[in-house]
């Protein structure tokens, strides 16, 4: 009575291993002196993310270069794993979006050590131990640039009243949201007389955490008028929380918080547009694929084994007053007018 | 009092002719191989050969290198985890006290701390400074750092054993708690950065290898330092659960925890046993990984978890208690690895890799599935002798 | 008189080659409430068994009506009329009486497969109240006392339309008033022409409430007959009927002078009182009592398994305090249980890995602390199957389940043995093993009085304790009510001892609270 499952099972594994071998074998077929290269990085969380996927491997493939995309699924150790298996495929480069700083460093490390060229995109490795090429950009600077803003806006508005600020933090663990928490907080620090001491939401870079945490938070603090998240993806979760207590409201409107964000992706754009959002922080998304792409190239090209060159992408806020002029700078804007 | 006779063989095996003779003989010689001890490890070098027929990189000496560092560290962790699911437990909280040893390790023995990262550091000016933590700089500094981490993670195993044995909590609620609470906890007192400059000799017991080969692209190394460490750890669990006591009364907890008090056995001691192992490995394996990576990390290991109940139960470790053998945790552990190194191999889309892997671990599922009925069919065999 | 609803015809079981009933026939006729009375062990459970299609007999037939009617499964008997209001009650407790009631067919909207609630209600409400039951059909029956519990099984009953209804041991945990309650709802539904058969110990009850009785003996029926012909004591001798026969081994040792175990006052309320005896070595001292008397519930104190409130333990004249299974093993006691397979063996494990689990603390290895001296372990285990006689193909492999109960039984035997005890306390030893395994079990008990352990054997069964026993101590209600020496043993004035509580109970009245 077992022997047909036996046999069933002992096909279905038969049938796995040949299907298995047959796509590697053709695989293989497909040219032995094609340019590799690995690009490994964490899950496609945000449009962010998602657009620099799509522009860096769409970008390699169209100049015929063989793109091995890794996921690490947000885990350190498993992207080190997936860049020694690359290496040990002999890839001619690696473009990692690392998990943070300090893995970065190791997995700059291991590259080096086999002589492959590495470049890091957007992550920057905690320090400079390891050559490696680094497109970067300052988070710091353009949170605190976008808060700076719409503090501006705060006090004209406000005639001399304290504002009640919250600020929807991103996953701690990544160094980014660290910077933003801090151009933020730098802002908070200047403004003593502007501010009351700020709600911090944390949001675990994750839609449902940060739409429970913020309905908390705004349950216990009704008075919030003056709100930044660290990213732009998580707007549709803000509309969720401040609509239904009348609180999204245009800059015109009374009873509008004051809105800011930071990425630049469309959403941001189109919020803008319509007069719901004071300011977003750019990274200028597409600069940074063309310029760490390029250099590692270059670097492919001329067999340099450890380049080393750090970029940086300055970004900038835009704001309602200078989004006339700057709006196409803005990749969320980009995003939506080529499709 | 008469009770109904359920145990009694429903048919006879009377009438054998010879062609049913021939099917049961394919049945038993099929059977033997599915139901050995060493079955997965049959099933893994298959796996091995017939891949490397098609990807010769499989082979090559980095790619065995590879595996042989991403093996080691896995394995410590089931191993711990076997002692618990063998007490008929389950631990989801090794992960958690991997990122809290790494990161309160870490802290003890860096040589350096950037102000700017770390003032807002609740144990900043108290425990650890821009000069480092208390062990910082020490030439002691790698072994304090690794007993300060074995003995934290053996700690909260032990107080995760004590709730589930005295409290008579569930293990998944004890342990779900005890995840959550280490890994907030270690977020908190790092504020979520990554501790760094941590001293070589820490460094080099996940970095380094024993012996080096050379390949065209750079040397690759031979036998990673974390074996070692994997291997001291696999003789001593071994040991424990085959020639001790302890062993003895850890597979009677798991298989009827009533009847192992009613005869004696110390049943919460050894619950308590079993948890605090599973914390001492965990911390085993934070010191592996956190070396590796070169840092104290509060997010450490975050999504091992299901690696390591995966490699255990396609081990053969059963998740009801009462069975589980570090050969078995091996086993698991080797197909596992090379599962996930072989698809990686193939090139799949990173999209698909996920869905190929379940795939598979779903076959090694339903093979673990029909190797219990086999078990179970011929017990009637067994018994109609013995009744 | 009417033709009888049901009719028993030459019914035989026999299990494991051990007769259960021997050719019953019985006839009862509706609207009759027919007391059925035996010893444990005599067949009236494998008797309703049949009826309620639990098991299905080997010989005979059962007519329904005069139309023979086949026991397939419980389902089928239901079908048939035929409600089991059992000991054990079944029902799901934590779902509601409405849940309960209609857990195998809710009332439906229409064709659709959605439950139509509110005339589930109805019908419920209807259901609990021909049961006098007033009380919402939306409770949870966990929160229901076991009189209400039972209301709630016979109006399920009821409503699914039984005509044959069988209480078996009704009033074990009821108060004085539930008690009350049920033997009128009895009444009534003899009066409404359905016909119960009544299954008690409380003898008095059976004589308050049957037209008929029969008697069992043996898987035999020795006597029946109208209410009128008979007494109490008449069905105690009935029950009782012949000598105790060679069963057992020939007792030839005596016990000593010397107490090994001497248990003072022991007492927990609402389960045992005022215990006190001594174990002197070389004793098999017997402990009888019918279910709810609270003899397991002693045994288990003894051994440490539950606490007691008040009264003194000695082992060898030491007082044991503060007491667990581990510590009473250390102070030389073993505890076989009743209840193999939850308490007694790891079922999945070998012989060898259940016989070794007590001793493992004797067999260390003095150069490493914790480590086993696998052969000195091996040797004694492999000594104790071979002196004990289990019979198994592959003891260091097979899971000790794919043996019989007499092995499994041996093989806990020979776990506590290896122990080396001096006091065993054996609970119901001989529960669902053969005759031939029973008859080694008993010649087990006896060597080792013969080797100067204290015994305490607990049984159900009155002709085991006599057949093996020095001395019987009988319990009734929690507490002792009876001490035989074995030249004073006489079954009636035993049995009498052990419906001492029962028969107590005389007419009743609102004394409930005093339980």
């Amino acid at each position: 009575m077992n022997m047909g499952k036996l046999l069933l099972i002992v096909a279905l594994l038969g049938a796995f291993g040949v299907v298995v071998g047959g796509v590697s074998c053709s695989r293989r077929g497909s040219g032995e002196d094609q340019l590799t290269i690995c690009f490994g990085f964490q899950d496609l969380e945000t449009e962010f993310w998602v657009a620099g996927h799509k522009a860096i491997t769409e970008t390699l493939r169209a100049k015929g270069i063989r793109v091995l995309e890794r996921n690490a699924n947000q885990d350190a150790n498993r992207q080190l794993e997936q860049i020694r298996d690359a290496i040990a495929q002999e890839v001619n480069g690696i473009i990692i979006i690392p998990q943070d700083g300090e893995s970065a460093v190791t997995i700059v490390g291991e590259a080096n050590r086999a002589g492959i060229p590495i470049a890091v995109f957007n992550r920057p490795p905690s320090d400079r131990s390891n050559p490696a090429l680094v497109i970067v950009a300052d988070n710091e600077k353009i949170a605190d640039e976008a808060v700076a803003y719409m503090a501006k806006v705060a006090r004209e508005k406000g005639k001399g009243r304290k504002w009640k600020p919250l600020i929807v933090v991103g996953d701690l663990g990544d160094r980014n949201a660290v910077a933003r928490r801090k151009g933020f907080f730098n802002v908070m620090e200047r403004n003593p007389d502007l501010f009351e001491t700020p709600i911090e939401v944390p949001s675990k870079w994750d839609p449902a955490t940060t739409l429970a945490n913020l309905e908390a938070a705004l349950q216990a603090n009704p008075d919030v008028d003056f709100l930044f998240t660290s990213s732009d993806f998580l707007y549709p979760q803000i509309k969720a929380v401040l609509e239904p207590l009348g609180k999204w409201k245009k800059i015109d409107e009374p009873g509008h918080v004051i809105l800011g964000g930071l990425d630049g992706d469309s959403t941001a754009y189109t919020l803008m547009k319509e007069g719901y959002v004071d300011a977003t922080g750019v990274q200028d998304l597409f600069f940074e694929a063309n310029t760490i792409m390029e250099a590692l190239l270059t670097a492919i090209e001329v067999g340099q084994k450890t380049p080393e060159n750090w970029m940086e992408d300055p970004g900038f806020a835009l704001t309602q007053e200078n989004m006339a002029e700057r709006a196409d700078e803005m990749w969320g804007y980009r995003v939506l007018h080529d499709e | 009092m008469d009770r109904p006779s359920g145990d009694r063989p429903v048919q006879s095996s009377g009438n054998v002719t010879s062609q049913t003779r021939i099917a049961r003989l394919k049945e038993v010689v099929i059977g033997r191989a599915l139901l050995s001890d060493s079955f997965v490890l049959y099933l893994s070098v298959a796996y091995f050969v017939v891949l490397w027929v098609f990807l010769p990189r499989l082979g090559s000496a980095r790619n065995l290198s590879n595996l042989s560092s991403n093996i080691w560290p896995l394995l410590v962790l089931v191993i711990g985890q076997m002692f618990v699911l063998i007490v008929g437990g389950i631990d989801l909280s090794q992960t958690s006290i991997m990122a809290i040893t790494s990161v309160c390790g870490a802290l003890m023995i860096t040589s350096g701390l950037d102000p700017e990262l770390f003032a807002a550091n609740p144990l900043w000016g108290v425990f650890v400074g821009e000069q480092g933590g208390p062990a910082g700089g020490s030439v002691a500094a790698a072994p304090v750092g690794i007993a300060f981490m074995l003995a934290i993670g053996t700690l909260i195993g032990s107080a995760n054993g004590l709730a589930v044995a005295r409290l008579k909590m569930p293990p998944f609620m004890v342990t779900l708690v005890s995840m959550f609470f280490f890994s907030g906890l270690a977020i908190c007192i790092t504020r979520s950065e990554n501790v760094r400059n941590l001293p070589d000799a820490f460094l080099a017991i996940g970095q380094n290898y024993l012996g080096r080969v050379p390949t065209a692209r750079g040397s690759v190394g031979l036998v990673p330092y974390s074996f070692f460490a994997a291997l001291a750890l696999a003789v001593a669990a071994w040991f424990v659960l085959a020639r001790t006591i302890l062993g003895r009364w850890l597979y009677a907890v798991g298989m009827n925890r009533r009847a192992a008090t009613v005869s004696g056995v110390p049943t919460d001691r050894v619950i308590v046993w079993a948890y605090a192992v599973s914390g001492f490995c965990a911390a085993l394996g934070s010191v592996l990984y956190s070396s590796r990576l070169g840092a104290g990390r509060p997010t450490l290991g975050e999504n091992v978890l299901l690696d390591i109940i995966g490699a255990a139960v396609i081990g053969g470790i059963s998740l009801f208690g009462g069975k589980g053998k570090v050969r078995w945790a091996f086993y698991g552990v080797l197909f596992f690895v090379l599962l996930d190194s072989s698809l990686y191999m193939l090139n799949l889309k990173f999209y698909t890799v996920n869905i190929v892997k379940g795939v598979v671990i779903l076959v090694a599922a339903l093979l673990d599935v029909l190797r219990n009925r086999i078990r179970l069919g011929w017990a009637p065999t067994g018994r109609a002798v013995t009744a | 008189m009417s033709e009888p609803i049901l009719q028993f015809e030459h019914v035989s079981k026999s299990f494991f080659g051990a007769m259960a009933l021997t050719d019953i026939t019985l006839a009862v006729r509706p609207g009759m409430v027919l007391g059925l009375v035996g010893e444990n062990g005599a067949g009236k459970s494998t008797l309703m068994n049949i009826l309620g299609g639990v098991i299905a007999s080997d010989e005979g037939q059962i007519r329904l009506e005069g139309r023979p009617y086949s026991t397939g499964s419980p389902a089928e008997a239901t079908r048939a009329g035929i409600a089991f209001i059992h000991q054990e009650l079944n029902l799901f407790s934590h779902l509601s009486i409405l849940d309960n009631l209609f857990i195998d067919g809710f009332p439906r909207i229409g064709r659709t497969p959605l439950i139509h609630r509110r005339e589930a209600v109805r019908r419920a409400k209807e259901a609990l109240a021909a049961v006098n039951l007033s009380i919402s059909p939306r409770t949870r029956v966990d929160r229901l006392t076991p009189g209400q519990k039972q209301l709630v099984e016979i109006a399920k009953a009821l409503h699914g339309g039984a005509q044959i209804i069988i209480f078996d041991e009704p009033t074990t945990s009821l108060t004085s008033r539930e008690t009350e309650r049920l033997f009128a709802l009895i009444e009534r539904l003899r009066r409404e022409g359905r016909t119960i058969l009544y299954i008690s110990h409380v003898l008095a009850d059976v004589l308050r409430l049957a037209d008929e009785i029969a008697v069992l003996r043996d898987g035999k029926v020795v006597r029946t007959g109208p209410k009128a012909e008979f007494d109490i004591n008449a069905m105690i001798a009935a029950m009782v009927g012949r000598q105790v026969d060679q069963l057992h081994p020939i007792r030839r040792g005596k016990p000593a002078d010397k107490v090994l175990m001497s248990v003072a006052g022991v007492t927990e309320p609402g389960i045992v009182k005022d215990i006190s005896f001594d174990l002197h070595e070389g004793e098999i001292l017997g402990l009888f009592g019918l279910m709810g008397s609270g003899r397991t519930e002693l045994g288990r104190i003894l051994f440490g398994l539950d606490p007691f409130r008040s009264g003194t333990i000695d082992m060898c004249g030491q007082p044991r305090r503060r007491r667990t299974a581990r510590r009473s093993i250390a102070a030389g006691m073993a505890f076989v249980t009743e209840d193999r397979r939850e308490e007694g063996l790891l079922m999945e494990a070998p012989v060898t890995e259940n016989m070794a689990l007590v001793a493992l603390p004797n067999c260390r290895r003095n150069r490493v602390p914790g480590t086993l001296d696998r052969l000195a372990l091996r040797r004694s285990v492999d000594e104790m199957i071979a002196s004990l006689k289990i019979k198994c193909v592959s003891p260091r492999t097979a899971a000790v389940k794919s043996l019989s109960g007499g092995n499994q039984q041996k093989t806990v035997i020979g776990k506590w043995l290896l122990g080396r005890p001096m006091v065993c306390i054996l609970d119901e030893p001989t529960r669902g093993i053969d005759v031939g395994a029973r008859y080694e079990v008993y010649s087990i008990i006896n060597d080792l009085a013969d080797r100067g352990n204290g015994l305490l054997c607990i049984s159900s069964e009155l002709e085991e304790l006599m057949g093996i026993c020095d001395s019987l101590l009988v319990m009734s209600k929690g507490r002792i009510c009876g001490r035989f020496r074995r030249d004073e043993f006489d079954k009636e004035r035993i049995l009498a001892a052990a419906f001492e509580g029962h028969l107590e109970r005389g007419p009743r009245g609102s004394s409930g609270a005093s339980n």
